[in-house]
């Protein structure tokens, strides 16, 4: 499993396991699709990025069209826990202009609250 | 006066760096040997002998024999268990007249006011960092021999003549001396087309556009290519043959050579080695095998390891043929028979980081017929071999490292080369960790045949029979 959603105060937790790159993607895509459409109330999520210990530029894009679609459909999506080697790839495409990154889900939680 | 550069010593830190051995590591594009032998030159030394360790072909095919400074070099090897002092001491003859001994990754960092000259005044010191002399200077035997029996503190004398003694004792410190360097300290070394007017220093053949901006400091090397709208500086220092491309900004970095900066990137405080990312700060290191991102530009693979790479695919393509029609057969068996099934586990990948692999597994202690052909065919590997094919994996090494059980030996390797077949697989009392490290050590075409016939003759004779 790519992907371990559930939902915490009205807010998506997008649990990633670990690597995020062009094998996975496709994987991530489908099981965020499926769970979104079982809960589409659910307009804000937290990305939970503590088990992924290595992301490519896959990975990232698809960070990016999906935070691109949830901010279309009126909703916004933060990023927790960045290890130390994804938040690298993360400084040298500038993806942290792009994301708001927290040190823990519980803070990512309390901004949308 | 003879000069002693001990190089023998494995610098773990360096290794992230990729494969050039730390006496080679580039200082604002020097590598950090030019500088001593430099040195020698200026003080008048003109035998130097270099005690080399790994990467002694690349260091001796640098320095050759001396030639371009002046200087006669003579190589050794040193014994494992020899400490450099040890070493030293034994070749007490040779440094009646004085010696300049450098032990380690250290840097004489040259003050505005040095003086080459100042040699002649310096009295004997000895500089030792973490419980190892990296330096020790003596004009005569009794100097010498007084500082290697520790009859002298340590970290006296230079600064007299205004060097800094810098020991490089990690990726945080390398990176320092680098941004030092190319902040200004350049200027006070032997460093051709180094202009200290504009704080820059340009190589041949480097490609810049227009719209390109370059902000010194900076330090370019030669045959390098910079794409438009593309920042480098200020502080940055790129070695040769490196191509950055569009939109991307190099501030506060060191690049290595032979590496590719891809478009709209932003590196800062960080030292990109071909396909390796790394953190100036803490040395963190990830290898991206994403060549949109950073990559190598020069292929890795050598003549030898091309030849080998080829024949080891067309031997595991002609296992795989053979294979193909028993797995069809004995897979459904197997698992109608519920003896045995795949189950996936995580592995440790060498540029990925992990990969799920499926490992066959027996479920049930009875025997079988089945089971057994199975096995003695090697047909377990089967997944394994056509994922050799597609060049996800070695087809002989080292065994895959699961993760979390394997990451202590993994941490120990430097050279990590997952495969179908191993030691493990015809040796009984094999040791992961030492079977992994030997491997590394002798890796060649023909240990690689050894170990795919001896494997499949061990599996058909010994492990099918349960």
């Amino acid at each position: 499993m790519v992907v371990t959603c559930s939902k915490e105060q009205g807010v998506g937790i997008i649990e990633v396991g670990h690597a995020l790159t062009a094998a996975t993607v496709d994987a991530f895509r489908e099981q965020l699709a499926s769970w979104q459409a079982v809960e589409p109330d659910v307009k804000n999520f937290v990305a939970d990025l503590k088990q992924v210990d290595f992301m490519d530029s896959a990975g990232l894009g698809t960070l990016i069209a999906v935070l691109k679609r949830i901010s279309e459909e009126g909703g916004d999506m933060k990023i927790a826990c960045l290890q130390k080697k994804p938040r690298m790839v993360f400084e040298i495409t500038r993806a942290y202009k792009v994301f708001e990154i927290y040190d823990t889900v519980d803070d990512a939680l309390k901004k949308f609250n | 006066m003879k000069a002693v550069f001990y190089t023998a010593e494995a610098l773990p830190w360096a290794e992230d760096l990729g494969d050039t051995p730390w006496p080679l590591l580039p200082v604002a594009n020097r590598p950090l040997l030019d500088y001593w032998l430099e040195t020698c030159a200026e003080i008048g030394i003109s035998h130097v002998q270099v005690i080399l360790g790994e990467g002694a072909e690349q260091v001796e095919e640098f320095a050759g024999t001396g030639f371009r400074w002046g200087v006669e070099i003579q190589y050794s090897f040193a014994r494992a268990s020899e400490q450099p002092l040890d070493y030293l001491k034994t070749i007490s003859d040779r440094w009646n007249d004085g010696l300049l001994f450098i032990g380690g990754a250290f840097f004489l960092r040259r003050r505005q006011a040095y003086d080459p000259a100042g040699f002649k005044a310096l009295e004997a010191c000895t500089y030792m960092s973490g419980g190892r002399t990296l330096f020790l200077f003596g004009k005569n035997d009794s100097e010498v021999k007084t500082m290697l029996d520790g009859q002298m503190e340590s970290g006296r004398g230079l600064e007299q003549i205004h060097l800094h003694p810098y020991a490089i004792e990690g990726i945080p410190a390398y990176f320092d001396l680098n941004m030092k360097m190319v902040a200004g300290e350049s200027s006070r070394y032997l460093t051709s087309g180094f202009s200290e007017a504009d704080c820059s220093s340009v190589g041949y053949n480097v490609l810049t556009p227009p719209s390109a901006h370059l902000r010194p400091p900076l330090i370019i090397g030669n045959d390098c290519s910079v794409g438009t709208m593309t920042t480098i500086g200020p502080r940055a220092v790129v070695a040769d043959h490196v191509i950055v491309d569009s939109n991307t900004r190099l501030t506060n970095c060191l690049i290595l050579q032979d590496t590719y900066i891809g478009q709209n990137l932003e590196i800062e405080n960080k030292i990109v080695s071909g396909n390796r990312l790394v953190s100036a700060k803490d040395g963190t290191t990830i290898e991206i095998d994403d060549s949109w991102l950073v990559a190598r530009n020069r292929p890795e693979m050598r003549t030898e390891d091309l030849v080998r790479y080829i024949i080891l695919w067309f031997l595991a393509l002609g296992v795989a043929i053979v294979q193909v029609i028993p797995f069809v057969i004995l897979y459904p068996l197997v698992r109608l028979t519920r003896i045995g099934a795949y189950e996936e586990g995580i592995f440790h990948d060498p540029r990925t980081g992990f990969v799920k692999l499926p490992v066959f597994r027996k479920l049930e202690p009875r025997k079988s017929v089945v089971y057994r052909l199975f096995r003695a065919a090697t047909l377990d590997r089967f997944p394994w071999l056509l994922l050799a094919l597609r060049g996800r994996l070695f087809v002989c090494g080292q065994p895959p490292m699961r993760h979390p059980d394997d990451d202590e030996v993994v941490r120990q390797l430097s050279q990590y080369y997952p495969a179908v077949f191993s030691y493990a697989d015809y040796s009984r009392d094999s040791d992961r960790l030492v079977d992994s490290l030997w491997y590394a050590h002798i890796r060649s075409l023909f240990e690689d045949v050894k170990i795919l016939i001896k494997s499949l003759l061990y599996r058909f004779f010994r492990a099918g029979s349960q």
